[in-house]
């Protein structure tokens, strides 16, 4: 059987199933770019206090769990991401939603302070030139102080760039270029059940920005 | 996990190719089903006509793996190899660690009403149900304690990973057994470990076939668990509510292989690494179509079409698996499905000869075009166009790809 199936192996050819060229060959759509309100300078102060809370108790959290290396060490901290386009991230990944949905409720459950959020149009990708240029738009990053974790979604993702980066700030680490996300109708839907709903990834943006 | 784990964690029996008693045939375990109280009577009656039933094994049966484990000792040697990406095993570890479903499998009153209410045929296949699916993920629980155990030494990371996932697998298989009292029964556990024959597979294709179990796990537990949420009516007994968390264990188990086989380049990037991906891609969906298509009771027991739902499974883990396998077969091409179906027709004609009154030598004798047409369908598909794919960190074009 062997011997005869390794004659089939001249005609192997053709790009991969589900690489990301096979997904970009499916359409979706370009939204001409409906903007979220700017934020008021009085509304920024606000969510500035309440993040810098936030990121205080992640801190404590963080160093009871031996696993996390990140420290906070002066004011910049270390945010981890991995980015792809919207379509893959937020309509083609549905195990994704599952996923997040779960650390969610675990971070519920046992009162872990969010470290982890989607960011759509992320502004940090300018400092990534290598990264845009290979990216198709509007792009989706999942960003994340847990650098160990960030490091087990490239694993499960694996169609994503991975890098990191330094920020004053979780809303500057944060910060987003704003974007409606719209996608077709999937061409062959062999579920025996519906599409999660769009706008699922709306609790796992940074509070402030996911309100229009 | 077994290599048809996620199968048997579904299937209420198993079809036997050129057997008579395909039903009844690896209800082996149920020999030693003890009864938790005094068990209805069609439970007694079937467990003593098992009694006389021969443990058999074939292709589609669900079984209990060993493996070389001096060679995995090898493999994860961190000394030997120093070019293993502990990052990535690290982060596992972290990831299992957390241990999501700590309080997950928690039962409630509904079970035993759900099984009281369940009669005739139906409770039947419930039962059948349970006991397969406990029986397999007792299987992962075994293996994956013994690789904790082994490898502690040369890598304590993995080694720590493997015993993690032998908890989960203990958890899911315990919630399953407790399945089995709400109907009166319980698996004999250690009399499994003792009895079961172990099949040994080298390293290489353990890692093939329990990726693709737990991913194909994954798959199914999840399509029934949105099909459910999404038509309450047919949700009979209570197990399947607890299966969207459940099957992330699944998913991460699979990670976990995928990592295992990243970390040894040498059993995916050359042509025999593409022939076995594409040989364990096959063996796990027929074995899984052919296995369905004899249960289709309990599929529309619980509002599925048997076929949809397979090929739903079959596409999704197909496009998982090319995340990691090099190679993998081209499910969605129409003909594909068409063989399938065909092998089904040609299952159904060699399990129709066993029925018959005929001597033994005459049903062989019967058999043998058909196991032939079986085989011949089954190379079709084996070689039929394969997909070319693979992780991106080992993909040449990679720096030409888009994301």
């Amino acid at each position: 059987m062997l011997a005869s199936t390794a004659l089939n192996l001249g005609s192997f050819g053709g790009p991969s199933l589900n690489s990301p060229t096979h997904n970009l060959k499916k359409p979706f759509l370009l939204p001409a770019s409906k903007s979220l309100h700017l934020l008021s300078a009085s509304k920024r102060l606000t969510n500035w206090k309440s993040t810098t809370s936030v990121r205080t108790a992640v801190a404590a959290v963080d160093s009871s769990d031996p696993t996390s290396k990140e420290e906070e060490g002066g004011t910049k901290k270390k945010y981890h991401f991995v980015v792809a386009n919207a379509k893959f991230m937020l309509d083609e990944e549905e195990h994704f939603q599952e996923q997040l949905s779960e650390r969610l409720r675990l971070y519920g459950e046992r009162g872990i302070e969010q470290d982890f959020w989607l960011v759509i149009e992320p502004k940090f990708l300018d400092k990534f030139p290598n990264i845009t240029k290979r990216l198709k738009r509007p792009a989706v990053a999942l960003v994340s102080t847990n650098g160990s974790w960030i490091t087990f979604m490239k694993l499960r993702l694996d169609r994503v760039l991975q890098e990191s980066y330094e920020a004053d700030s979780l809303e500057e680490a944060l910060a987003s270029n704003p974007v409606n996300i719209e996608f077709e109708k999937p061409e062959k839907w062999t579920a025996p059940y519906p599409k999660y709903k769009s706008g699922w990834w709306e609790p796992f943006l940074l509070p402030t920005t996911a309100k229009v | 996990m077994a290599l048809v784990k996620p199968i048997s964690k579904f299937i209420t029996s198993t079809p036997k190719i050129g057997s008579s008693n395909g039903l009844q045939c690896t209800k082996f375990f149920t020999v030693r089903m003890s009864s938790a109280t005094t068990p209805p009577p069609t439970v007694a009656a079937k467990k003593k006509k098992n009694m006389k039933k021969e443990i058999q094994e074939s292709l589609l049966t669900p079984r209990f793996y060993t493996t070389d484990f001096d060679e995995m000792e090898q493999l994860f040697n961190t000394e030997i190899n120093k070019n293993l990406n502990m990052a990535e095993f690290e982060a596992l570890l972290q990831e299992f660690k957390t241990d999501f479903n700590q309080t997950h499998f928690v039962r409630n009153k509904e079970f035993k009403e759900a099984a009281d209410k369940l009669q005739g045929p139906l409770r039947q296949i419930f039962v059948e149900f349970l006991e397969r699916s406990c029986t397999a993920e007792f299987s992962g629980f075994l293996l994956y304690k013994e690789l904790g155990r082994r490898l502690k030494k040369t890598n304590p990371v993995v080694a720590e990973i493997f015993s993690l996932m032998s908890r989960d697998e203990a958890r899911h298989a315990g919630f399953l057994n407790k399945g089995l009292s709400d109907f009166n029964l319980a698996l004999d556990l250690g009399f499994l470990t003792k009895a079961r024959k172990y099949t040994f597979f080298k390293p290489k294709f353990i890692f093939y076939a329990t990726y693709l179990s737990e991913k194909i796990g994954y798959w199914r537990y999840i399509t029934i668990y949105r099909h459910l949420k999404e038509n309450p009516e047919y949700q009979c007994y209570p197990i399947f509510k607890y299966f969207e968390n459940w099957c992330q264990d699944e998913n991460r188990h699979g990670d976990f292989f995928s990592a295992l086989m990243k970390a040894q380049p040498q059993f995916l990037n050359d042509w025999k690494a593409k022939l076995w991906s594409r040989f364990f891609c096959l063996s796990v969906y027929v074995t899984m179509y052919l296995n369905d298509c004899q249960r289709t009771d309990f599929y529309e027991g619980i509002g599925l079409n048997t076929k949809e739902f397979d090929m739903h499974v079959i596409i999704e883990t197909n496009r998982t698996t090319a995340r990691i396998f090099p190679a993998v077969l081209d499910v969605e091409n129409p003909e594909f499905k068409k063989k399938l179906d065909r092998m089904v027709v040609i299952n159904k004609q060699i399990l129709a000869i066993g029925e018959t009154d005929d001597i033994p030598l005459v049903k062989n004798l019967k058999r043998i075009p058909l196991i032939a047409a079986l085989a011949s369908e089954l190379l079709a598909a084996y070689l039929m166009k394969p997909i070319e794919s693979g992780s991106m960190d080992f993909a040449e074009f990679e720096p030409q790809v888009v994301y």
